[in-house]
């Protein structure tokens, strides 16, 4: 594991040259883009007013949204070949990194953490490898699921967006266990713990005693005392501490003896700027944190120990 | 005429459904209790392989080892009150921490194969007794919740249903939890 001062180094040796060379590449797309904007806009514009409508405005908005993906195609992956494939090898050199791969959509759906039909799901920016004894992988996904409104257009929705990480977990089980952030004990308190013993479509409520891991989470297994058996007093204590640390919702499943964390996130995560010069150390600091955060679980988690049968 | 009906009925329903919980609570407690039972029985099943393989070895603790042998086939012998149980097992707890601490002491031993796969074994059920003792007590939380608050404790008190006790870590335990720290590696 690197510290943020040896991929400050990183940034001066070996990725500000190739970066020079990449925010080349961005000027270029970025002049094509406004070139395509400036047609577009103003046609769709005129179109709008002569027609009195306002669709053309939308339909401008989507063509120039879809010049921005193709132009920039070229520029994207030749930074995340550059720059952030270094990165992620400078994180741990044992690390394979694909851009275009993601955790395929049955492992996805496998952990049970979201339930809903999924129609359409996409994801880049794989990461694999071990790191100590333990097998890990993660990437960007996005999970969404279609609905028809009265006049038969298709609106996508978002089921979940962001970091989906898949680890091996250290000890053997056979049954399902889900940690979902717990939204209805924090609102009702008391009240909310009896709405979610209700509902049995997650398996039986699994009530445990560390009452600060309580008031963040609430547990549904399948077995009582396995999941007691995951998630032990010292593995509540430290994701509840992740949780603090990362500071959003997020969502574990413990199946198949694999750990699932699901974490959600508003913006794209390893995308580079289009918009803004690149010669910055700023978005490489981003990119760096947010995949120690990433890799930082299986130390955050205690995953390494291998002190039970299982190896 | 027909409300009375309606309102005798509903407290007639009531009424089971109440008895009904608490009939579940009381089992899920006993369903419980012999997951505990069932997983230090399988602890004991580990002794004496656990004993045959480190006794070649451990020259200066045959007398642990002996006495161990002894206490596990008292304990699977079947002829003792639960009290009595706890009692023995909290003693054997105890013994097995020692021994795993004296260990350290024999480097051949360490590195026996076959001992590694053992003490991965008998973390793995120190660990799942530990998760079934914490599945009892928030088993017997919940039962003794329900018989202390209204309006379940009214049907409680006309069963005669009693409070029933938690597991408390004893000092023999928490030096267990201890000795499975020293061997992370």
């Amino acid at each position: 594991m690197k510290t943020l001062s040896e991929i400050r180094e990183l940034y001066h040796s070996v990725l500000l040259p190739e970066l020079e060379v990449l925010e080349g590449q961005r000027k270029l797309a970025l002049n094509n883009i406004i070139i395509v904007a400036s047609i577009v806009f103003p046609l769709a514009l005129l179109l709008a007013y002569f027609i009195k409508d306002f669709w053309p405005m939308l339909v401008g908005f989507f063509i120039v949204a879809g010049a921005v993906a193709f132009i920039s195609k070229d520029y994207v992956r030749n930074f995340k070949t550059g720059i952030i494939e270094k990165i992620v090898h400078a994180v741990d050199e044992k690390l394979n990194y694909s851009q275009a791969a993601f955790i395929p959509r049955s492992l996805f759906s496998a952990s049970e953490i979201f339930r809903h039909k999924i129609d359409r799901y996409r994801g880049d920016d794989h990461v694999q490898g071990m790191l100590g004894r333990t097998k890990v992988e993660f990437s960007e996904v996005h999970a969404e699921y279609e609905t028809r409104d009265s006049k038969g257009r298709t609106q996508h929705h978002t089921i979940f967006r962001g970091l989906f990480f898949v680890a091996d977990f250290n000890k053997h089980f056979k049954g399902t266990t889900i940690v979902l952030p717990d939204t209805a004990e924090r609102l009702f308190g008391g009240l909310g713990a009896m709405f979610q013993s209700w509902n049995k479509t997650r398996g039986a409520l699994v009530k445990l005693e560390d009452p600060e891991f309580e008031k963040l989470f609430v547990v549904y297994g399948e077995d009582q005392i396995e999941a007691r058996y995951i998630l032990s007093t010292s593995l509540m204590k430290r994701i509840s501490d992740f949780r603090k640390k990362t500071n959003k919702n997020i969502f574990l499943s413990f199946k198949g003896s694999k750990i699932f964390i699901a974490i959600p996130y508003y913006r794209g995560l390893f995308e580079p700027r289009i918009f803004r010069t690149i010669i910055d150390f700023a978005p490489i600091e981003q990119y760096f944190e947010d995949l120690q955060l990433a890799t930082g679980i299986v130390d955050d988690l205690n995953l390494n120990i291998r002190i039970w049968s299982k190896q | 005429m027909v409300g009375v009906i309606v309102i005798l009925v509903a407290i007639v329903l009531f009424t089971f459904a109440l008895y009904n919980s608490l009939v579940g609570k009381k089992n899920q407690v006993e369903n419980v209790f012999a997951s505990v039972d069932a997983l230090l029985k399988k602890r004991y099943d580990l002794i004496p392989n656990l004993v045959s393989t480190v006794k070649t070895y451990m020259e200066h603790e045959k007398g642990t080892l002996t006495e161990i042998t002894e206490l596990r086939a008292k304990a699977v012998s079947g002829t003792l009150t639960s009290d009595e149980k706890v009692q023995l097992d909290n003693k054997i707890s105890k013994m097995l921490g020692g021994i795993m601490v004296a260990v350290e002491n024999y480097p051949d031993l360490k590195a026996n194969q076959n001992f590694l796969q053992l003490q991965g074994s008998l973390n793995e059920v120190e660990e799942q007794i530990s998760a079934a003792r914490r599945a009892y007590n928030a088993a017997v939380t919940d039962y003794n919740n329900a018989i202390e608050m209204v309006p379940t404790n009214i049907v409680a008190s006309m069963l005669n249903y009693k409070r029933k006790q938690v597991f408390e870590a004893s000092e023999a335990e928490r030096q267990n939890i201890n000795v499975g720290q020293l061997f992370k590696n």
